[in-house]
Formats: C-alpha cells, sequence, structure tokens
C-alpha cells in the first residue's frame, strides 16, 4: 500500500521503518527535516510538506507531540486535507484528549475524509519490535482498510467503538501505567529503605497478585537505576493532564491518578522531565531524604 | 467619581450599592434586563453594550463568572476596549486565571488603558457587609487611585504584585480555604461514624489549635446540614480546574489539592453543583459507612 508517515520521533521512526519492512511504500515529512534521514536511507520517500504526502497516499499516519499538532498536520495550511485524494484514510496514532479527536475527525469528515484515532501502548521498545497495542477509535470500513498497516506496527488492534474510543482507552491505559509505575516505585523504595533487597522483593511479587508488566519492565529499570527514556515523564505528564481534565469535564473522582498526576508534575519541576517516566523512583528517594540520583 | 459595574450576581449587587452609597455616579451593563432594571432602581445609568459604559467612566468594575466571561467583556464585540479613553482603569474583581490576567493587562497596556485583577474572599456575606479581603495585581500607581473605591467595598486591599498577582493570590486562598472544608468533613465524619454529636465536637475544635474560619463557618452548615448554597460548589470546581492547571504549566506538585479536586468530581457527579460546598461531607457520606 501507498503510506504516508508523518512525525518521525521516538515512536513514529520505528514504526514507519516497521511499515517499509513488511512491504508498504512509505511517504515521509516531518517538521524537523534532520530527523528523515534514517528512512530515506531505508527506502522511504521525503517530502516538502504533509499535503504533497497525501496527494500520493491511500493513507496518511500521524505520530506528534499534542492536540495542537495533530490539528496542524490534519488541517493546517500544507496539512493533510489540502492534499488528500478522495477514499483517503487519515489515521492519527497520537495520545490526545478523546474530545480534541472527535473534534479534528468531524471537521475532517466534512472533507470527506474519514478519520481513525489509533493511540499505541507499548513504548518505544513495543515500536521498535512491531508489539504495540494499537486501540482504534473510528468507522469500522476506514478500520478494515487499515487494519494490515496497524498489524505491520503492532500485535494487538482492537477497535473499540466510534470516533474518540481509542484516545479513551489509551487514557485508561495511562491511568493504569501512570498509577502502576508509581506505585512499583513506592514498593521498591519501601523495600529498600526497609533494608531490604529490592531485588529480590521484585521477584517474589511476580509470582503473586502484585504480577504487572509494569513491575517486571519499569521496575527491572528502577532496578538498573536505567533511567533513558523509554517514555519521557514530561510525556506521561502531559497525558496524565489529558486524563485528568477528561475527569474533571466528566465529574469523576480519580483520586490515584490524580496523586500520581502530581508526582509527575513534580518530576517536571525538579528537573526530572527528561527522564523515563520511571524516575519517580528518583523523586520518592528524594522525599524520603535520599539523594535520588 | 464617574464609575462603570459590569456583574450583578450575589457579588456585584451589595458591591455596587456601596459605591452608589459612597456618592459616586455609577452606571452599569448587564445581560439581563432584569438585572438592569434592578440597578436602575437602586440609582445607576444603564448603558446598552460595554463600550458605551467604559466611554463615560473614569474606572470599570467587573466581577463575572469566568475567564472568557471576562475577555469577553473587555475584547468582545462592543467590549470595554473599544470605549475606554487613554488613563482609563479596568478593575476585574472575577476570579480567574492569572494567564487570562496577565493577557488582558498586556492588551490594554496597548491602547493605554489601565488594569487591575483585584478578587475577592469573604463570599456574599463579606460583599454586604464591605468586609471583603481584595488581592490585588497590577501597578502599584494604579492601585493608589482606585485604593479609596476598593476601601468602600472591603475591609483589606493587599497589593500582591504585578498583573496576574491577584488570581495568583486568589489560586492559593481557593487552595487552603476549599482543602479545608475538606478537611472538616471528614472530621465531622469521623466524628459521626463514632457516634459522637458532631456539634459538640466542632464546639471543642473551635477553642483550639484546629480553629479556623471553615470550622466555623462551613462546619456549622455541616452540623445543621444546611447545605443551601453560601457559595456555589460549582465555582470551586471551577477554580480547581484553573489551579491545577497552573500546577501543570510549572511543573509545581499539589498533592492536597489534587485529592480535593477529586472529591469535588465526585460532588459535581452527584448533581450537588449548585449547592454549598459544605456537601463534600455528603460525599464522603456517600462513600462508606452511615
Amino acid at each position: 500500500m501507498e503510506v504516508g508517515f508523518i512525525g518521525l520521533g521516538l515512536m513514529g521512526r520505528p514504526m514507519a521503518l516497521n511499515l517499509l519492512k513488511a512491504g508498504h511504500k512509505v511517504h515521509v515529512w516531518t517538521r524537523r527535516q534532520e530527523s528523515m534521514a534514517p528512512l530515506l536511507e531505508a527506502g522511504a520517500q521525503g517530502h516538502a510538506s504533509a499535503a504533497e504526502v497525501a496527494a500520493l497516499v491511500e493513507v496518511t499516519i500521524s505520530m506528534v507531540a499534542d492536540a495542537p499538532d495533530v490539528e496542524q498536520v490534519a488541517l493546517g495550511a500544507g496539512g493533510v486535507a489540502e492534499g488528500a485524494r478522495p477514499g483517503l484514510v487519515h489515521v492519527d496514532m497520537s495520545t490526545i484528549a478523546p474530545a480534541a479527536a472527535q473534534a479534528v475527525a468531524a471537521r475532517m469528515a466534512e472533507k470527506g475524509i474519514a478519520m481513525l484515532d489509533a493511540p499505541v501502548s507499548g513504548g518505544e521498545v513495543g515500536a521498535i519490535a512491531a508489539t504495540l497495542t494499537i486501540m482504534v477509535g473510528g468507522e469500522q470500513a476506514a478500520f478494515d482498510k487499515v487494519k494490515p498497516l496497524f498489524e505491520a506496527m503492532g500485535k494487538s488492534v482492537t477497535r473499540i467503538g466510534d470516533s474518540g474510543a481509542g484516545q479513551v482507552a489509551k487514557a485508561c491505559n495511562q491511568i493504569l501505567t501512570g498509577v502502576g509505575v508509581a506505585a512499583v516505585a513506592e514498593a521498591l523504595n519501601f523495600a529498600t529503605r526497609s533494608g531490604v533487597d529490592a531485588g529480590r522483593v521484585r521477584e517474589a511479587l511476580l509470582g503473586g497478585f502484585a504480577y504487572s508488566r509494569v513491575l517486571e519492565n519499569h521496575g527491572q529499570r528502577m532496578l538498573d537505576r536505567n533511567f533513558k527514556p523509554g517514555f519521557k515523564a514530561w510525556m506521561h505528564q502531559k497525558d496524565m493532564r489529558i486524563v485528568m481534565e477528561e475527569a474533571h469535564r466528566l465529574g469523576l473522582a480519580l483520586p490515584a491518578a490524580a496523586a500520581t498526576a502530581q508526582m509527575f508534575n513534580a518530576m517536571v519541576g525538579s528537573g526530572l522531565g527528561e527522564d523515563d517516566s520511571i524516575g519517580v523512583l528518583k523523586l520518592l528517594e528524594r522525599m524520603s531524604g535520599g539523594a535520588g540520583e | 467619581m464617574k464609575l462603570g459595574f459590569v456583574g450583578l450576581g450575589a457579588m456585584g449587587r451589595p458591591m455596587l450599592g456601596h459605591l452608589i452609597a459612597a456618592g459616586h455616579e455609577l452606571a452599569v451593563w448587564a445581560r439581563r434586563p432584569e438585572a438592569a432594571a434592578e440597578a436602575a432602581r437602586a440609582g445607576a445609568a444603564v448603558c446598552a453594550t460595554p463600550a458605551e459604559l467604559a466611554a463615560r467612566s473614569e474606572v470599570v468594575f467587573s466581577i463575572v463568572t469566568t475567564g472568557a466571561d471576562v475577555i469577553e467583556v473587555a475584547f468582545g464585540g462592543n467590549g470595554l476596549a473599544e470605549g475606554f479613553r487613554r488613563g482609563g482603569v479596568h478593575v476585574d474583581m472575577s476570579t480567574t486565571s492569572p494567564t487570562v490576567a496577565r493577557e488582558l493587562a498586556g492588551r490594554y497596556a496597548g491602547l493605554g488603558v489601565d488594569w487591575l485583577d483585584a478578587p475577592v474572599s469573604g463570599g456574599a456575606a463579606g460583599a454586604q457587609a464591605a468586609t471583603l479581603a481584595i488581592m490585588a495585581g497590577g501597578e502599584a500607581a494604579v492601585l493608589a487611585r482606585v485604593q479609596p473605591l476598593l476601601a468602600t467595598l472591603g475591609s483589606r486591599v493587599v497589593h500582591v504584585g504585578p498583573a496576574g498577582a491577584g488570581q495568583v493570590a486568589k489560586a492559593c486562598n481557593q487552595m487552603v480555604m476549599v482543602s479545608a472544608i475538606e478537611a472538616c468533613a471528614e472530621a465531622m465524619r469521623l466524628a459521626a461514624a463514632h457516634g459522637l454529636d458532631v456539634a459538640v465536637v466542632r464546639q471543642a475544635l473551635m477553642g483550639g489549635s484546629a480553629a479556623s474560619r471553615m470550622l466555623e463557618v462551613m462546619g456549622g452548615r455541616m452540623v445543621s446540614r444546611d447545605f443551601s448554597a453560601g457559595v456555589e460548589a460549582w465555582l470551586h470546581h471551577k477554580d480547581f480546574g484553573i489551579l491545577l492547571g497552573e500546577a501543570h504549566r510549572l511543573g509545581v506538585p499539589l498533592p492536597i489539592a489534587a485529592q480535593v479536586w477529586q472529591q469535588l468530581n465526585a460532588l459535581m457527579a452527584l448533581g450537588w453543583g449548585q449547592d454549598d460546598t459544605a456537601s463534600l461531607l455528603r460525599v464522603l457520606e456517600l462513600a462508606g459507612g452511615t
């Protein structure tokens, strides 16, 4: 399939590479031109705008930082809508608020462009290994058309429901992973400060009801003190903001998520924003009188 | 002095009355005709647009609900900005975000119009008694010009800092106040769960280190189960949305405020947004025990 990919950051780059590996013809554009180099070397074709990409393909995919970027890529000057051919499906795989995803999709629909929200879970590791979990919102027909592309990038692909439903699922995912990372960090810090080997605690817990992917993967990286992202704390902070603003709008109590969001605020404020979100461990150590290095 | 007033709600009406009683020449603009008619009966002239109001006033006060309302009144079609002469002053006493206050101050500065954000604490009772605490952000010289006017509205006027600083102080005020309401509610809940008379417990606490304005006023409402609104709880919910947004932007952790925000979310979901914030007690009661 001829496919366009816009946004080649930590996640977008390996995802586009996996589309190439699966035999698709990939057209790319990204704001920072130097980010295109690895894709061009691998055989992708570079372009001067998202509109130029959209004019050549059946499906465009965007993977960018925040809602204004999503809107800009889709509907802004030189955006996908400007170049789209009839029948184009535009897929946004960024993490933004459900309401924002619905608003962009509605405006694209007015222009005859079907749009899917398809945020992912699995981090950079999952993006490289093509094992991402992909949560999709939008029309069934558009989903069916894009499914082979999703399968080239991820292992678990689920259409959750209509437009915005993918982002709702992603928000649920961020509640679980955010609170989970904080809980694992608290448990390991608790073990260490109690004079117990946190590694052995983790190993023991992996066999019981406290087992989780976060305890397994993030827990190990905490023990290794490997704070290299991964998934940067400031991005998790952004995702928790989306969750908390939706909760405010809907009148939902999310006390555990709220506490976690404040931990991520503290990370960003104390200069740990570029660390992986497992750096919340350092914050807890500092709050508990340790060095937190 | 020729003064303008926008926002004739539970706070604005008595404030307007105090300014008229102090001998000033007042004019109003109001979206609702019945509010304008009431102001006219109180002795104020009625203008057709905010622009018209600003054109005839040296100082215009506003006390409206949201930041979007202030922006609309100031810079919407026929807004105050279209009518102000150079040297005019807009004193906004609404509770908005520091960001909105700074933005409006900047836009007015380009027109030679002065600005103060001067949110208040003290509620409708404080407005009626002219005992409000007023937290002002803006230039000291501008505050000095309107100080005698503010003194007719409140018993305490503090210059906190430049534009936006008043709103920062107000955000801190809301955080301390509503967190204290939640603490009162939890204390009342615990006492009740032990089977105690909460009125007696509150009375005992009022004599010690836990005594506070909130334990007195809101604790009193909890004891008498009077949940009819002093301040409608949805306004506090709105304020917490603003202040946690600022905390996100600045990278500042507010763990207690974040928890109180969730209790307010629950209060909204339970349909008590138009009731008093003392309803935080009812949220706890619903969540367990009896």
